[in-house]
């Protein structure tokens, strides 16, 4: 719409004593929403930044793909998992991609459930992140484990030749479940999120094909009271169902590690230190992807300052959450008196790995800090900054975890140093072009907020009867 | 209701517009209180206080979802349960896993599966349930053909009352609605016209169903079928390798003869190939072979330890049957490291129990099982049968003609009629089994027991017992 003027933030930071900041600004109204949503959708082409990044994300992920393609022709071989780190970074990109996964259900769901209407704006975006980031993730344990084409013995599926079944006491097993699970839930409540929003793009679509495409998608919405009053039920109920569901999945990843015996992992801090961390990560990862989406799509009325402030506060807290737990670690390995644990968190800090722990420290601890300050958590560039500077920090954190703990087992004898390999730094970086790619298609195709819950809670332009 | 139908469209109801949440709510209570019933509202989001307004009963869906969440927690618990604890099903048995010597169901363990198979069967409920509760998806509905009703997913409100309310009246509804503010009012009319498929659809969609009945058709043919060829693998997987196996003809050439020439896949070893562990270089031990023995006629296969020793497998089995009986050949005691004792002898019973006397007879009287039902059917014409000697019979007896080594070697390589033993009985059980069927001889069908107390000496007693056994043979014979 014309009266969008994106090129202004406005301040709606600061709430008066008694009342509601307002979370849609510039005076728009249910149309001046619908517009501003779905202007990038309805513009003949895409902003030119956008060929651009897509142009990079699609090089890297042909780059994934090259990888990829070599790991299953050569083996798992082509990564530097060796005796006696075998998980290497395959694992650690999988906890990290799961953990940034976690920010759009913990937004859309716990959020919901604690009726905080600022959601409204963010929540389908960081939805698809979440969805994208899983995809990221299940694809390292996915060609992890070796002769990919029978994947299918991950499930409990009869077999006629075997008679094996999955052990379902192990925790590599319960992953599977939880973030299967996870990743099924997310679409689930992702879609049924989109479809009222859908049937707006159907509403206005002038395309035969696009016709077609978004009123199959949109299942014939007509946003019906007696849908609406359906439809609101099963949102709470999947809310509620996903609550549960992303703590566990971040606490079963977590038991990946804590179940073993190995120093470092045998530890029962860690479900609730991954699930402090998976929130943090995501909500960085959230930030980093909005504050430019905002920009180039002009949603500055919808996705506001105060939205993003509040998102910092959440890291800052979620942060000093993470850095609590390292501290508690360095405790218990004391207090257990196990020499073993004692030897685990010193070498973690000390040992050959201490580069990594340090970088992980300032990542996720100190940088963090500057939000106390009014200017970093409101001024987009620079929160930006930060938000990278903390998905860094929680990579190392899985690094941390992982690598020093695997190369400094019980016997000494097998000590070694980890070395990834050309192979592994690629399919990292080339995870980054999926994701990215997932993402610029999603902000170009579907609808990148929730117009229909963002008009739920817009105040009514007559006040109430 | 007249008005209702023309020729080609029926009125479904009348749609009225309202410009803000507000008016729309008003409106639907005083439509519920005129009594209408058959209505819908329309709203780009949902209003608050609508469901209240037009009678909106809470909806089933929780009750639904719950029952399927219930359900799901023994689902997942028993499904754990039958693969990981449970072996007696015919059908895709179980697998008990037996992991460090921990319970093979224990609840803590199977939790966290549990819960996420709740998880997803309940999303899976609720979202399903939903759009099933609500009758979508569906496609066809006159409303998408009203352009104004278009914003209702964008910023317009409507309420739509149904010509099936009985308190519909066309002109009465209408001027009622104006007057509870609606901004518009437009009929919502059905096509009747249009509600056939384009005829094409219909072609497409039976070939579509055409073409895809015949993947299933095809397989369910082969699978009734025998084949040659090995099976199709869309994944080279390993309970298929590119090999020949065992006991199956020689791979064809392209000029069409076999690639080995005695037609079999399957290789020998080279000639004097030995097998690791299998030297067997002391032929007492391994052939009952006496050591200074050497065979009369230089093609003989029988290698003693006075040869070289590349004696191949093949070479011992053919050898002593083509020689000529020479008996001095044979040993006439039992082989250094072989200490006969009462253990050894009971070891013997033992294997000779399970080997010999199927055909036998546990006393060697050659009266076995096997024997008995052979004789009998031979008896009607329906077999042919040698039947199994007597082992008490004088000629087996007789040390001179019938020394230990031979009787070992009859065990190992078979004789006459009698097949060979010596790939199924390890060396010393067949010693054992010579022991105690010496033993044997000596006391016809007496107890083992008897024997034995007098055996305990050693061989040399035991042959000088097997010497003045004349009774017993007189009593088997
Ligand atoms: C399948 C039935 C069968 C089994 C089992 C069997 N034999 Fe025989 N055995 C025979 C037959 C038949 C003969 C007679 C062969 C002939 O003279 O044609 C025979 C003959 C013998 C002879 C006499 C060979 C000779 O010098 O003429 C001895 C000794 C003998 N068996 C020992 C054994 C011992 C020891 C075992 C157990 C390891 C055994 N047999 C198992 C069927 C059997």
């Amino acid at each position: 719409m014309a009266s969008v003027n994106p090129a202004i933030d406005i301040d709606n930071t600061n709430e008066e004593p008694g009342t509601r900041a307002p979370l849609v600004l510039g005076g728009l109204d249910y149309a001046g929403v619908t517009e501003t949503v779905c202007a990038p959708w309805e513009a003949e082409n895409p902003p030119k930044i956008w060929w651009l990044i897509l142009a990079a994300a699609v090089s890297l992920l042909l780059v994934l793909g090259g990888c990829v393609n070599h790991l299953l022709m050569k083996g798992v071989g082509v990564w530097g998992n060796n005796n006696p780190a075998y998980w290497g970074w395959p694992i650690v990109n999988f906890v990290f991609w799961v953990g940034i996964g976690h920010a759009g259900t913990l937004i859309s769901a716990i959020l919901f459930l604690f009726r905080q209407n600022w959601r409204t704006s963010i929540n389908r975006a960081a939805e698809a992140m979440t969805i994208f980031a899983v995809v990221c993730a299940g694809l390292f344990p996915g060609v992890h484990i070796g002769r990919v084409w029978v994947f299918y013995w991950l499930f409990p599926i009869p077999t006629e030749h075997l008679a094996m079944w999955p052990n379902f006491r192990s925790p590599l097993l319960w992953d599977v479940f939880a973030v299967s699970t996870y990743a099924t839930v997310s679409i689930l409540f992702w879609y049924m999120g989109m479809v009222p929003d859908i049937a707006t793009f159907r509403d206005r679509c002038k395309t035969k094909i696009g016709k077609l495409v978004y009123g199959v998608l949109s299942l014939g919405w007509t946003g019906s009271a007696r849908n609406w009053h359906r439809y609101e039920i099963a949102y709470t109920i999947l809310a509620a169902l996903a609550t549960p569901l992303v703590l566990s999945v971040h606490t079963i990843v977590s038991f990946d590690f804590a179940v073993s015996q190995l120093p470092g992992w045998h530890t029962t801090i860690f479900p609730p230190y991954f699930v402090a961390g998976a929130i943090f990560s995501g909500f960085a990862a959230v930030v980093t992807l909005l504050v430019p989406a905002r920009a180039i799509y002009g949603l500055q009325n919808l996705i506001t300052l105060r939205h993003l402030e509040n998102m910092n506060k959440i890291i800052m807290a979620t942060g000093m959450m993470v850095g609590t737990a390292y501290g508690i670690e360095f405790f218990i390995a004391w207090y257990s008196g196990v020499p073993n644990e004692q030897f685990a968190f010193i070498n973690r800090a000390f040992g050959n790995f201490w580069w990594a722990y340090w970088i992980m420290v300032t990542c996720n601890v100190v940088i963090p800090q500057l939000f106390w300050f009014k200017w970093c958590r409101t001024t987009p560039w620079f929160m930006v900054i930060v938000c990278i500077f903390v998905n860094i920090g929680m990579w190392f954190e899985r690094f941390v975890i992982t690598i020093t703990s695997l190369c400094r087992d019980f016997l000494p004898s097998s000590w070694a140093y980890f070395h990834p390999t050309g192979v592994d730094i690629m399919m990292l970086i080339g995870s980054f072009g999926l994701f990215t790619t997932l993402f610029l298609l999603f902000c170009r195709f579907l609808p990148v907020i929730a117009m229909a819950e963002v008009k739920g809670i817009m105040p009514h332009g007559d006040g109430h009867h | 209701m007249a008005d209702k139908h023309d020729n080609d469209s029926k009125l479904v109801g009348l749609l009225a517009q309202f410009d803000d949440p507000d008016s729309l709510v008003s409106a639907c209570n005083e439509a519920r209180l005129a009594g209408y019933k058959s209505m819908d509202a329309y709203s780009p989001f949902p209003v608050h206080g609508i469901d209240p307004a037009i009678g909106i009963q809470r909806s089933l869906l929780p009750f639904l979802v719950f029952v399927v969440g219930f359900g799901a927690c023994f689902v997942g618990l028993g499904m754990q349960y039958y693969t990981n604890a449970a072996e007696w099903s015919p059908i895709f048995p179980g697998y008990a896993f037996k992991i460090s010597g921990k319970p093979i169901f224990s609840l803590p363990a199977n939790i966290p599966v549990t819960f996420e198979v709740i998880v997803l069967s309940s999303a899976f409920a609720t979202f399903l349930g939903m759009w099933g509760l609500n009758k979508l998806p569906m496609f066809s509905n006159p409303l998408h053909r009203i352009s104004r009703f278009k914003r209702a997913t964008n910023d317009k409100f409507f309420l739509m009352i149904e010509t099936k309310d009985e308190k519909f009246n066309r002109s009465e509804t209408e001027s009622q609605l104006n007057q509870w503010g609606a901004v518009a009012i437009e009929e919502c009319r059905q096509d009747l016209t249009d509600n056939q498929l384009p005829s094409w659809v219909r072609l497409v969609g039976l070939l579509g169903v055409f073409l895809l009945m015949l993947p299933p058709v095809m397989i369910f043919r082969n699978m009734g079928m025998t084949n040659r060829q090995p099976r199709l693998h869309v994944v080279p997987d390993m309970d298929w390798q590119h090999k020949e196996k065992t006991q199956v003809l020689s791979p064809v050439m392209e000029n069409g003869e076999y690639l080995f020439a005695d037609e079999r896949a399957m290789r020998q070893p080279v000639d004097g190939a030995i097998p690791r562990g299998r030297l067997e270089i002391d032929s007492e031990m391994y052939r009952g072979l006496k050591k200074d023995y050497r065979p009369k006629s230089a093609a003989s296969s029988i290698k003693t330890n006075a040869q070289f020793v590349s004696a191949s497998l093949e070479d011992k089995k053919e050898a002593p049957a083509a020689e000529a009986e020479d008996v001095s050949m044979w040993l006439t005691k039992f082989p250094e490291g072989i200490t006969v004792d009462q253990d050894f002898v009971e070891r013997g019973q033992q294997r000779f129990n399970i080997y010999c006397s199927a055909c036998h007879g546990y006393d060697a009287n050659g009266n076995g099982l096997v024997n008995q039902k052979a004789m009998a059917l031979g008896a009607n014409g329906q077999a042919q049968w040698t039947a199994a000697k007597s082992l008490h019979d004088a000629t087996v007896k007789d040390d001179s003609k019938n020394p230990l080594g031979r009787i070992f070697d009859t065990i190992t390589n078979g004789r006459n009629t009698m097949g060979p033993y010596g790939s199924q009985i390890p060396v010393e059980d067949r010693w054992a089994i010579v022991a105690y069927v010496k033993a044997l001889q000596q006391t016809g069908i007496k107890p083992l027991t008897a024997v034995v107390d007098e055996d305990a000496g050693g061989e040399d007693d035991k042959k000088s017992d097997a010497d003045g056994g004349s009774d017993a043979e007189d009593k088997t014979s």
